[in-house]
C-alpha cells in the first residue's frame, strides 16, 4: 500500500495523524501502543480461556459433588422421615391401650387404634402384623391396597425399620417398628406416601432438583414425582442420568436407587444445572473481563504515553536533522539534558552538528580561499565581482578588472620544481598585494593566473595599476639561488564600458589578457576587436556535436591533376559546415578549433566515412586516390586504423583508393607514435603523404624512415614561386629532393596557368589550386570531371595546353 | 432380660417335700434332662409332669413373691401351682406398673411402691407374661402347672424328683426362650415303681 507521503515523513505527521491499515506506516509511538496492547490482549485471551474452561470443569466437579450430597441430604431426609413416622408408629406400638387390645385381641380396638393414630401423623396404611408378619388387622382407605408390598418388604423394615416400595404409581415409604407387652407380640407397619414436599425440600436444601422414577419391569421408566418446574420436562429424566439437557440447560443427572425391589424400582434423578454452577464464576469473568478492559485502556494510554515521550524528541531530533540538512548548523538540538537513549542520541547529533559547523567552515574557507597564496580563490573573486556590480550605480560607477597570466611559468615548473613554482606565485601574489590600493581585490584564479578588483577605477585608473604591477615585475625574483624574470600577459576590462555583468566582464578581461600575451604587449585595455568570434567559438563546440549528428557537415572535394598530362588523378576531401543559422563556415573557421578540442576525431572518421561511400564512383571518374587529412590527435589514436578497417568494410572501399595526409608538425608531436600509427596504415595499403611539407621542422633522414609515398609542398611557396626566388628555389629543391627520395609530389596552392607551366617544368607529379578548380561539393564532382575530360580530349594536343586554357 | 434366673424358689420345693412324705404308696426317682436343638444341656428349662392325679394333688402354694428389685422382676421365671396367690413387692424407690396382658390371667397393679394390698391370684394353668408399663425392658414370666410336680433344669439340662407315683404323665417342657404364646412341649412319661428317666429336647428356642 503507498501511503500519502504526509505519512512517510515525520515532521508533516502530527499528533492528528492517525495511521491507516498497514502498520508499516504507522508511526512508532502507535506500534509501540499496538504492540503492547495485542501482547496484553493476547495474554488475557490466553487467561480468559484457561480460566474458561477450568471454571468449566470446575463448575462441573462441584456440581457433581453437590449431587453426592444431595444424595446423601435425600437419605438423611428419607431417615428423618422414617424416624418421624416410626417415633409415630413407636407411640402407637407403646401406647398401654392399644397393647391392652392388642392382649386381649380386640380387633375393633386395634383397628380403631390403628385408623386413629395412622391419621394423626398422616399415614396411608397403618398395619399391625404378628409375630409371623401376618397381617392381624390394617386401617385406612388405601390400606388393603398396599397389603400385599409388605409381604416382600418385611425382611427389609425388620432389619432397617424402614423402605421405599412402589405400589401401583405411586412411590411409599413404610416404617415397621416391634410391638412388646412386654416381649415382643407383633409389628406396627404404617405406609407414607411419597409426596412433592419431601423432593421440595431436598431442592430448598440442596439446590438440586429431585425427580423419582419408577422402574418396574414390563413398564416403561415413568416420572413418578418431581421438583422440577413446569417449564422443565422431568420426562426427560425417565430413562437415564449423566449430562441431560432440561429445556435448554444442560443438567449433570445422577441417579439413586431409592427401592430395592427389583421388579418396581424407584430411583431417585438429583439435577443440577451446569449453568446455575457456573453462573457464579461467569459473573467473576465478567468482572474479570471488566478489569481486563480498563487495564487495557490504562495500558495502552501508558504505552501511548511512554511512546510519546520516546518518539516526540525523536521527532525534534528529525527537525534538528532537517535543519542540518538545510545547511542551519547554528540552532542547538534540543533534549541533550535528558539521560536517557534519546538523550546520548541527541547529544550525538548536537556533536555532529558543532562538527558539520566547522567542517563546513573549512570547506567554505577551501571553497573561497587559495590555500597556496592565503589569497581569495576565483569563486570568491568572482562573487566580489558580483556584488561590487550590484552596489554600483551604472550611470556614474566605475570598476575595473585586470587579469594577468604570468609568462613561462610551465617552464619554471618544469625546471626548477614545483615548489619553486608554488614559491613563485607566492612571490607574485606578495607583489600583487604591495601594489593596490586598499579596498582592491587580489585574487588567485587558479594555475598562474590573478586577477585584481578596482572598485570605482576606470579604465586610466586601471593601466595606471597595470603599469604598476609591470614595474614591480621588472625586478626578477630569487628563489634560492636561482633568478627568475617575471613577465605576465594583463587584461583590463572596464564595467560598464566593456560588460554590464559580471562573467562578462571577467571574460573580457581575460580576453584582453590572452590578446596581451599574443602581443607580448604587457598591459591591454580590452576592446571589442580582440573579441571576434570570441563568443563564436564559444558556442562552436555545442554546435559541432550537434553539426555531425543533424548531418550538417559537407563533403567538398578538390581534384588533382597530373601536371604532364592534366588527366584527373586524385581528389582532397574536405569539410565544409553548412550552419543552420551562420550559413556555411569555411574550414579555418572551425578545424583549428576542432583539433583543439579533440572533436577533430569525429570529423576525420566522418569524412573517411563519406569519402569512402564516394570512392567507387570517383574511382570511374578516374580519381585514383581520394587524399584525406589526418590530425595529430588521429595520429595519437592507436585505435584508427581498426576504425578506419570498419569503414572502408562497411563501404566496401579499398584502402589502396586513400591517401592519407599529415602534417608535419602532427607527426612531430610525438614522433614514435606517429610512426606506429602510420606503419600500421601503410601495412593496410593506404598511401601516406607529408602535407604542407617545408612548414615544419622535420628533418628529412626522419622522414625517409617513415612509410611515405608523398609529398605535398604548402601552398605558400608554390603560391609564391613565381615573385619570390627563393620560393621556387625551395619548390625546385624539394621537388628533386622528393624524387631522389622516390616519393610523388604533390604542390597546392595553384591558382594560375603560370604556376602550373613551371610546376611542368619542374617536373612535378600532381597539381591541386584554384586553377585547376575550387573544392566542389561532391555532387557537383562528377559534372566537373566531365567537363574536364571533354575539355581535354577536344583540344586533343598535349595535356599541357588542355591545362592552360587562358594561355590560349 | 431373657436371662434365667437359677434360683430356686420354697414355693416349688415345700410342697413337693411335703407330698413325697405324706403319700405312703410306692414312689420312684423321676430324672428329666433337657437339651436345646444342638443338644446341648438347657438350663432354665420349665419342666413338670401333668396327669389326672397331678391335677387331684396339686395345692396352692402360700407366699410366693415376684419382686421387683433393679429395675428388674425377682425371679424372672415363678413356676406356681394353679390357684396360688403371687404378691409383687416393689422393692426400687420408683414405682411400677406391672401388668399382664397373658389370656391366662390378665391384671394390672397400677403405680405402686411397697407390696400392693392384696395379691394376684393364679387360678388358671398357662403362662403368663409380666411386664413394668414404666420400664419396657422388665419381663417375668410365671408359669402356672396343675401338678404339684414342676421344677427347673440346672445348669447341667436336669431336674430330678425323688419320688413321683408311678402311672402315667405328660412331662410338659417350657422355656422362656420359647416364642411368646408357645405351647409347652408334651411328651409321655411312664413311672413305674423303679427311676425313671426322660430326655427333652427342646426345638424353637430364639437366641
Amino acid at each position: 500500500m503507498k501511503l500519502p507521503a504526509a505519512w512517510r515523513r515525520w515532521p508533516s505527521a502530527g499528533l492528528g495523524g492517525w495511521p491507516g491499515a498497514s502498520l508499516g506506516g504507522w508511526r512508532l509511538s502507535s506500534r509501540i501502543a499496538a504492540l503492547s496492547l495485542l501482547l496484553l490482549l493476547v495474554v488475557q485471551a490466553a487467561g480468559f480461556f484457561v480460566i474458561r474452561a477450568g471454571i468449566e470443569r470446575n463448575a462441573r466437579a462441584q456440581l457433581a459433588n453437590q449431587l453426592v450430597v444431595g444424595e446423601r441430604i435425600w437419605g438423611r431426609l428419607l431417615d428423618q422421615r422414617a424416624t418421624k413416622f416410626g417415633q409415630g408408629a413407636a407411640l402407637l406400638a407403646a401406647d398401654y391401650g392399644f397393647r391392652e387390645a392388642v392382649g386381649s385381641g380386640d380387633m375393633g380396638t386395634i383397628g380403631s387404634a390403628l385408623d386413629n393414630h395412622g391419621a394423626r401423623i398422616g399415614a396411608t396404611m397403618s398395619a399391625l402384623l404378628d409375630t409371623n408378619m401376618s397381617v392381624r388387622s390394617v386401617a385406612q382407605a388405601e390400606g388393603p391396597a398396599l397389603l400385599p408390598t409388605l409381604a416382600p418388604l418385611a425382611p427389609r423394615l425388620t432389619e432397617r425399620g424402614s423402605a421405599v416400595a412402589l405400589v401401583g404409581h405411586k412411590p411409599y415409604q413404610f416404617v415397621m417398628v416391634p410391638m412388646r407387652s412386654p416381649l415382643l407380640v407383633g409389628w406396627v407397619v404404617m405406609g407414607f406416601e411419597l409426596d412433592r414436599a419431601l423432593v421440595d425440600d431436598l431442592f430448598a436444601v440442596s439446590g438440586l432438583h429431585a425427580t423419582l422414577v419408577a422402574q418396574a419391569s414390563g413398564r416403561p421408566s415413568e416420572v413418578l414425582l418431581s421438583s422440577l418446574p413446569p417449564q422443565l420436562p422431568a420426562a426427560a429424566l425417565a430413562d437415564g442420568d449423566g449430562e441431560v439437557p432440561l429445556g435448554d440447560e444442560p443438567h449433570l443427572v445422577r441417579s439413586v436407587a431409592v427401592s430395592a425391589d427389583q421388579q418396581a424400582r424407584v430411583v431417585l434423578r438429583l439435577a443440577g444445572s451446569v449453568d446455575d454452577a457456573v453462573a457464579p464464576y461467569r459473573a467473576l469473568q465478567v468482572t474479570l473481563a471488566a478489569l481486563t478492559l480498563i487495564g487495557l485502556l490504562l495500558f495502552g494510554v501508558g504505552s501511548v504515553w511512554t511512546a510519546r515521550r520516546v518518539t516526540r524528541p525523536l521527532g525534534a531530533l528529525v527537525l534538528a536533522s532537517n535543519r542540518l540538512g538545510q545547511g542551519d548548523y547554528d540552532t542547538p538540538v534540543e533534549h541533550t539534558d535528558r539521560a536517557d537513549e534519546i538523550g546520548e542520541l541527541a547529544k550525538a547529533f548536537e556533536h555532529m552538528r558543532v562538527n558539520i559547523a566547522e567542517h563546513a567552515g573549512e570547506i567554505r574557507q577551501l571553497a573561497y580561499w587559495d590555500k597556496l597564496t592565503g589569497l581569495p580563490n576565483r569563486v570568491q573573486f568572482r562573487d566580489a565581482v558580483l556584488s561590487a556590480i550590484e552596489r554600483a550605480d551604472p550611470a556614474r560607477d566605475h570598476l575595473a578588472v585586470v587579469m594577468l597570466d604570468l609568462d613561462r611559468f610551465k617552464h619554471v615548473n618544469d625546471v626548477l620544481g614545483y615548489a619553486s613554482g608554488d614559491r613563485l606565485l607566492q612571490g607574485v601574489a606578495a607583489r600583487l598585494q604591495q601594489v593596490v590600493r586598499d579596498g582592491d581585490l587580489v585574487a588567485r584564479l587558479g594555475g598562474d593566473e590573478f586577477a585584481l578588483l578596482l572598485p570605482t577605477a576606470d579604465a586610466a585608473l586601471a593601466q595606471g595599476v597595470a603599469s604598476r604591477i609591470a614595474a614591480a615585475f621588472e625586478a626578477p625574483l630569487t628563489l634560492d639561488d636561482q633568478t627568475v624574470d617575471l613577465s605576465a600577459g594583463l587584461g583590463i576590462a572596464c564595467w560598464p564600458e566593456h560588460a554590464g555583468e559580471a562573467d562578462a566582464l571577467l571574460s573580457r578581461a581575460e580576453v584582453a589578457m590572452y590578446a596581451a600575451k599574443r602581443r607580448t604587449a604587457g598591459a591591454q585595455l580590452y576592446e571589442p576587436s580582440l573579441d571576434n568570434g570570441s563568443a563564436f567559438t564559444l558556442s562552436l563546440l555545442s554546435d559541432l556535436r550537434r553539426a555531425i549528428e543533424n548531418d550538417e557537415l559537407r563533403l567538398y572535394l578538390q581534384p588533382k591533376v597530373a601536371v604532364a598530362d592534366g588527366t584527373l588523378c586524385g581528389a582532397e576531401a574536405l569539410a565544409r559546415w553548412q550552419h543552420p543559422t551562420r550559413g556555411l563556415v569555411p574550414p579555418m573557421d572551425f578545424i583549428p578549433f576542432a583539433e583543439q578540442t579533440g572533436f577533430i576525431r569525429q570529423i576525420t572518421l566522418w569524412m573517411f566515412d563519406r569519402a569512402a561511400r564516394e570512392q567507387p564512383a570517383l574511382a570511374v571518374l578516374g580519381v585514383q586516390r581520394l587524399s584525406i587529412n589526418l590530425s595529430t590527435r588521429d595520429l595519437l589514436d592507436l585505435d584508427l586504423p581498426d576504425k578506419l578497417d570498419l569503414i572502408l568494410l562497411r563501404h566496401r572501399a579499398r584502402a589502396e583508393g586513400f591517401c592519407l595526409e599529415i602534417t608535419e608538425s602532427a607527426i612531430m608531436d610525438d614522433p614514435q607514435r606517429a610512426a606506429a600509427t602510420l606503419n600500421r596504415l601503410s601495412q593496410r595499403g593506404f598511401m601516406l603523404s607529408i602535407d604542407d611539407f617545408g612548414t615544419g621542422y622535420s628533418s628529412l633522414a626522419y622522414l625517409k624512415q617513415l612509410p611515405v609515398n608523398e609529398l605535398k609542398i604548402d601552398k605558400s611557396f608554390v603560391m609564391a614561386m613565381e615573385r619570390e626566388p627563393g620560393d621556387a628555389k625551395i619548390v625546385r629543391s624539394t621537388i628533386d629532393l622528393a624524387h631522389n627520395l622516390g616519393l610523388t609530389v604533390v604542390a597546392e596552392g595553384v591558382e594560375n596557368a603560370a604556376i602550373l607551366e613551371r610546376l611542368q617544368g619542374l617536373g612535378c607529379d600532381e597539381a591541386q589550386g584554384y586553377h585547376l578548380s575550387k573544392p566542389l561539393p561532391a555532387a557537383d564532382f562528377a559534372a566537373w570531371a566531365l567537363t574536364w575530360s571533354g575539355r581535354l580530349s577536344v583540344s586533343s594536343i598535349p595535356a599541357i595546353d588542355a591545362i592552360h586554357p587562358r594561355i590560349h | 432380660m431373657r436371662l434365667l434366673s437359677r434360683r430356686f424358689t420354697l414355693a416349688s420345693a415345700v410342697p413337693m417335700a411335703l407330698l413325697a412324705a405324706a403319700s405312703a404308696a410306692p414312689a420312684g426317682p423321676v430324672e428329666v434332662r433337657v437339651s436345646d436343638a444342638a443338644g446341648r444341656p438347657l438350663a432354665g428349662a420349665v419342666v413338670f409332669l401333668e396327669s389326672r392325679e397331678a391335677h387331684d394333688a396339686v395345692r396352692p402354694a402360700q407366699g410366693i413373691e415376684i419382686a421387683q428389685a433393679g429395675k428388674q422382676f425377682v425371679p424372672q421365671v415363678t413356676v406356681v401351682p394353679v390357684g396360688s396367690a403371687v404378691s409383687f413387692p416393689n422393692r426400687d424407690t420408683v414405682r411400677h406398673h406391672v401388668y399382664s396382658f397373658s389370656p391366662v390371667k390378665k391384671f394390672e397393679i397400677k403405680l405402686y411402691v411397697g407390696t400392693p394390698a392384696s395379691p394376684v391370684v393364679f387360678d388358671q394353668p398357662g403362662i403368663a407374661v409380666l411386664g413394668c408399663n414404666i420400664h419396657d425392658q422388665m419381663a417375668a414370666w410365671v408359669v402356672i402347672v396343675d401338678t404339684p410336680w414342676s421344677g427347673q433344669t440346672g445348669a447341667d439340662g436336669r431336674h430330678g424328683w425323688p419320688r413321683i407315683p408311678p402311672g402315667d404323665y405328660r412331662l410338659r417342657t417350657w422355656h422362656p426362650s420359647l416364642p411368646v404364646g408357645a405351647v409347652p412341649a408334651d411328651q409321655a412319661l411312664h413311672v413305674d415303681a423303679g427311676p425313671a428317666q426322660a430326655s427333652v429336647r427342646l426345638t424353637g428356642l430364639t437366641p
